[in-house]
């Protein structure tokens, strides 16, 4: 466990030692921020709407605005995860650093898991900065946190998946450039997997939407923890893990 | 202690490490001699269980590095060719790291401390790896190799890129590492393995070709020393003159500048007629202006083995390459 901290706090350290850190929780917050706003201030127009005597039904502040906050936030993860992926593998083996790592006393789960908590760390401090966005929302509303809990499970659960694909993908090569492509690709598809799913046979239709990443997170945007959607999410990130490990032993044997 | 039994490594059809075996006693030092692509980087990253073996296994400090990796590579520091440096990372960060994942629980700080003064990289201890310089890179990478004073250090090419003071501080600091430490260093220069090393391995084509103790090695393949000399005088008397000299076998004209003339004596092996050559040019009156041994390099020492490996010829690096060769 020791082995597994200590190399889990030399990635985030190495996020924050160079500019990357710094640039990747910025922007996450930039975009965080503007869907923020965005809706927030739909949300105050349909509320004076309401005010003036338009539909009746009640406002609620957690299905009108955290949840669709947080799908949105969900497409950053889209952009920003190619990148804080496709440096992990990539970049040791480049360095020659990898060396050092497989000729420590070392398990390869300890390296990998390492490396893992050390990419969702990094997440972690992103969505750590929009709790502030959710504190604003408790201060001038009085949204439930249950569902704002189960929502930010759900972008930690998903980013887990995406974070343990991108770290496969890296071991894969030497290249980061073509790390962060690759991932970048996978991920969209995997996001837009059951796109076709309306004119698929009923059965490609739950195949596709079981496969798709996003499906599974509109039940915790709702507050709703599925273990269908639990099990999916850390089956995923266990695939992901494992996988890392088969190419990284793979690549030991080849050299 | 170490020792490799069999050992092989093949990419596809391709053969780095070929049926490699030797052992290096507790505290020696063993050079491990080569051209590029012998295989003594592949057969080092076996070693330090970098890379299985396709054949045969590797034993460090009585532990297999295949069957227990753990063990074995907690008993084993491993300088790779390029210090694997993280860049962002100051000195006193690597290094700390390093100890963590070496397995270093407790007084953590003061072993950093300590490897810094030791290597001497103290006075850079808050600068980024990557801002180093070459020889700063090395030491660091030095210091990350012994900081858990592991009981085999496998070091490759330790001094490449260093000054010639770094370098003479780098091999004092190895001889001084071996009392406690049994060592396995690769290098291309031949002095190192001389000054440093008990025992010393030739390796190529990943094939062992010569295992022994650099004396022995330097007098077996000292078959007949060519002597090289530069007189003032008349070239052809003085070429009659050198070969007149007993035990000398041939004497070649090289190039001539200008008045002076030049001449490779080859001797019998274990002759030393330096004094009699000297006196049949100074006695005949000409200028005797330079005289000396012609030294052997690790290229003509490493082609001779080879060689003599594939000719099986008896004694007869005579043959062997002349300096353009040896330079080039």
């Amino acid at each position: 466990m020791r082995n597994i901290l200590a190399i889990a706090g030399k990635e985030l350290r190495g996020y924050f030692a160079s500019p990357i850190g710094y640039v990747l929780v910025g922007f996450y917050a930039l975009l965080f921020g503007w869907f923020f706003y965005t809706l927030v201030a739909f949300f105050e127009r349909q509320s004076m709407q309401m005010a003036m005597g338009g539909p009746g039904g009640s406002m609620n502040l957690n299905q009108m605005l955290v949840a669709p906050l947080l799908m949105n936030a969900t497409v950053i993860m889209l952009l920003v995860f190619p990148l804080i992926t496709m440096r992990t593998y990539a970049e040791e083996k480049r360095s020659g650093t990898i060396e050092l790592l497989l000729t420590s006393p070392l398990t390869d789960w300890q390296i990998i898991l390492g490396k893992f908590l050390g990419a969702l760390a990094l997440y972690a401090v992103m969505l750590g900065v929009t709790l502030v966005h959710m504190a604003i929302l408790f201060v001038f509303g009085n949204p439930e946190w249950k569902p704002i809990a189960t929502g930010y499970l759900g972008l930690l659960l998903m980013g887990g998946s995406f974070l343990s694909l991108g770290l496969f993908i890296s071991s894969l090569t030497k290249n980061q450039i073509v790390a962060g492509m690759i991932t970048f690709s996978v991920f969209l598809l995997l996001w837009v997997i059951n796109w076709v799913s309306t004119f698929v046979g009923p059965t490609m239709q739950t195949v596709l939407n079981y496969l798709s990443i996003t499906e599974h997170f509109d039940d915790f945007a709702k507050g709703i923890i599925d273990t269908k959607h639990l099990v999916y999410y850390l089956s995923f990130i266990a695939m992901g893990l494992f996988l890392t490990m088969k190419a990284v032993d793979s690549e030991r044997w080849r050299g | 202690m170490i020792e490799v039994d069999h050992l092989s490594k093949r990419y596809g059809p391709f053969t780095a490490v070929d049926d490699v075996s030797f052992r290096v006693e507790s505290g020696q030092i063993l050079g491990f001699l080569g051209p590029n692509g012998a295989g003594k980087t592949t057969t080092m990253r076996i070693i330090t269980g970098y890379m299985p073996a396709t054949s045969g296994k590797a034993i460090v400090a009585g532990y297999d590095v295949f069957e227990q990796p753990l063990e074995a590579k907690r008993r084993t520091g491993y300088l790779p060719e390029t210090p694997p440096l993280y860049p962002d990372m100051t000195v006193r960060e690597y290094l700390t790291f390093v100890a963590k994942i070496k397995g270093i629980r407790s007084h953590v700080k003061d072993r950093v401390g300590e490897v810094m003064k030791r290597t001497w990289v103290a006075d850079m201890a808050d600068r980024h790896c990557g801002k180093l310089s070459k020889g700063y890179k090395q030491r660091v990478g030095l210091a990350q190799a012994i900081i858990h004073n592991p009981d085999v250090l496998v070091l490759d090419e330790p001094t490449a890129g260093l000054d010639p003071k770094q370098i003479i501080e780098t091999r004092q600091l190895i001889r001084e590492l071996a009392g406690t430490h049994t060592i396995i260093l690769s290098t291309h220069i031949l002095p190192e393995v001389s000054q440093t090393c008990q025992r010393v391995v030739i390796i190529n084509k990943g094939r062992v070709v010569a295992v022994d103790s650099p004396e022995n090695l330097t007098s077996r393949l000292q078959g007949a020393a060519t002597i090289y000399v530069q007189a003032d005088g008349p070239a052809a008397e003085v070429q009659a003159a050198l070969q007149n000299v007993p035990s000398v076998t041939r004497v070649t004209q090289s190039e001539p500048k200008g008045e002076l003339a030049s001449f490779e004596v080859d001797t019998e092996k274990g002759a030393d007629v330096r004094r009699e050559l000297a006196s049949a040019v100074v006695s005949r009156g000409w200028g005797l202006l330079e005289l000396r041994p012609m030294r052997m390099s690790l290229e003509d020492i490493f082609l001779s083995v080879i060689t003599d490996e594939s000719a099986e010829a008896p004694a007869a690096p005579a043959e062997g390459p002349d300096e353009e060769v040896a330079h080039a």
